[in-house]
């Protein structure tokens, strides 16, 4: 049964991967939760149609941080038709945490951002 | 800051000739700092006090009037009584010495050197007036950043007073010093922007605290990630409203002697990143709203990722004076009277208990 707030969750929120921001990103996009504040930016470096670099800055939650750098994980090395159909519950489960309802939101941040960046690039 | 600035154009417009007091030097007890200024126009208009009113002034507008007559500058040394006031009690116990300069008004030389100044101060610059006391026609102009014009009368003594000058401007504290073999003494007036209030955060507390400090007369500016919190109706006499990722927005802010930093959002996720940003720039101060118990999880969690524990001993936290604040505005009245009290140097402690 996953806990609270895996050991995973809390690792990429202390020691965030691939935190920072690219030289002229082929996609960026930034996203906020209007009501608490939190704000990811994601941005990737395009090979083709591969991601060859994927960076994200912000200040968010435990849960937003650590799921925005699972996201830049997922990202680096996938095309662009595998990034698009990276679900909701793909990311969630790489969090290994027992994600309540009214924190799901700040999961998916970091995808929300990922999908309007896509739907901006096409 | 604007008030001497507005007093000079005031003068300027209505007067031909107009005498400008300065403070120079105080010893003991004084209610004004060295810096502070009278204008007492030909035509009878006053602006400006060198003290808190009283007999001071009141001798200081005498004086002018002679200094206007004769055109001759003079150095007065003043108590902070009289007689009658002394016998009975009644005195602050400080000695002053005020110059009183006259300024011709059309002739333009001393209108164009403040002009100068406030030219430098709105481009957020600081700037230092070197006079001799000897001889209040020499003065020497020096802006942040090696501008320099006039004289003291020799090369010898506007190298030291150039030296002078960038201490000067360090401390924000306009005093009078000797200089060079003969100990002239010199008066180095400083000005400088106004202190900024950098809030991270735009909660309940940030709008009075914001409003406050507009009232003291400091520049301020409110960063949020949260649209629909920092708005202009939320804060009306705000002079930016930054909306971004806020550590990333604290990065490209800069940080002073002057700049006081509060963190208001109550929020890790607002306030660990800034305070990596903030911290290592050295602000005059730093207010982390929340508990004590609170501000030992934040500096332990900024202690692990490495950060110099002379750079967590300088947050605040909770933040604020001991007054019993409440409400959202007590709160805003007791961080910016702390803030206050540690950029000039001060306790904190009752005016009463000082000695």
């Amino acid at each position: 049964m996953p806990v609270l707030y895996s050991e995973v969750l809390l690792d990429h929120f202390r020691h965030p991967r691939n935190y920072g921001s690219l030289n002229a990103p082929d996609i960026s996009y930034e996203s906020f939760n209007p009501l608490c504040g939190d704000r990811i930016r994601l941005e990737l470096k395009l090979d083709q149609t591969t991601v060859q670099e994927a960076r994200f800055k912000g200040d968010a939650c435990a849960i937003s941080t650590a799921a925005a750098s699972l996201l830049t994980e997922l990202l680096t090395g996938a095309n662009l038709k595998q990034i698009a159909a990276i679900s909701d519950e793909q990311l969630i489960s790489a969090l290994q945490s027992d994600i309540q309802p009214a924190r799901r939101q700040c999961a998916l941040l970091p995808l929300e951002a990922l999908r309007q960046g896509l739907s901006e690039h096409r | 800051m604007d008030e001497l600035f507005d007093d000079i154009e005031k003068m300027a417009r209505a007067e031909k000739r107009v005498a400008m007091a300065t403070l120079v030097a105080t010893r003991g007890t004084s209610p004004k700092r060295e810096g502070a200024k009278m204008w007492i126009g030909e035509a009878g208009r006053i602006l400006g006090s060198v003290t808190i009113g009283g007999c001071v002034d009141a001798r200081v507008i005498a004086e002018s009037e002679q200094v206007l007559s004769s055109s001759e500058p003079r150095l007065v040394e003043m108590k902070l009584a009289d007689e009658d006031a002394w016998e009975i009690g009644f005195s602050c116990a400080g000695d002053l010495d005020v110059l009183i300069e006259p300024i011709d008004i059309p002739e333009g030389k001393v209108l164009d050197l403040y002009r100068a100044v406030r030219t430098a101060v709105d481009h957020g610059k600081a700037a230092v007036i070197a006079t001799s006391l000897k001889d209040s026609s020499k003065k020497l102009l020096l802006i942040e950043g090696g501008e320099i014009a006039g004289t003291l009368g020799s090369a010898e003594l506007d190298r030291a007073a150039q030296s002078m000058a960038f201490e000067s401007m360090r401390k924000r504290a306009s005093s009078t010093v000797s200089l060079g073999d003969d100990a002239l003494p010199v008066f180095f007036e400083v000005h400088g922007p106004p202190p900024t209030l950098i809030v991270f955060g735009a909660g309940h507390v940030a709008m009075p605290l914001i409003s406050l400090a507009h009232d003291l007369g400091l520049r301020t500016v409110v960063v949020d990630g949260r649209p629909r919190f920092a708005t202009r109706e939320r804060f009306p006499d705000v002079d930016e409203l930054l909306i971004g990722i806020p550590s990333e927005i604290a990065e490209t802010l800069s940080y002073t002697s002057s700049t006081f930093v509060v963190l208001t959002a109550h929020d890790y996720k607002y306030d660990l990143p800034v305070l990596k940003v903030v911290l290592p720039a050295k602000p005059a101060y730093v207010g982390l709203l929340g508990s004590r118990r609170r501000g030992k999880a934040i500096k332990e969690f900024l202690r692990d990722g490495g950060m110099e524990e002379r750079l967590l001993d300088q947050i605040h936290v909770p933040t604020g004076l001991d007054i019993g604040a409440d409400t959202a505005a007590e709160i805003a009245l007791s961080i910016l009277a702390e803030a206050v009290a540690i950029k000039s140097g001060r306790t904190s402690a009752s005016l009463k208990e000082r000695k």
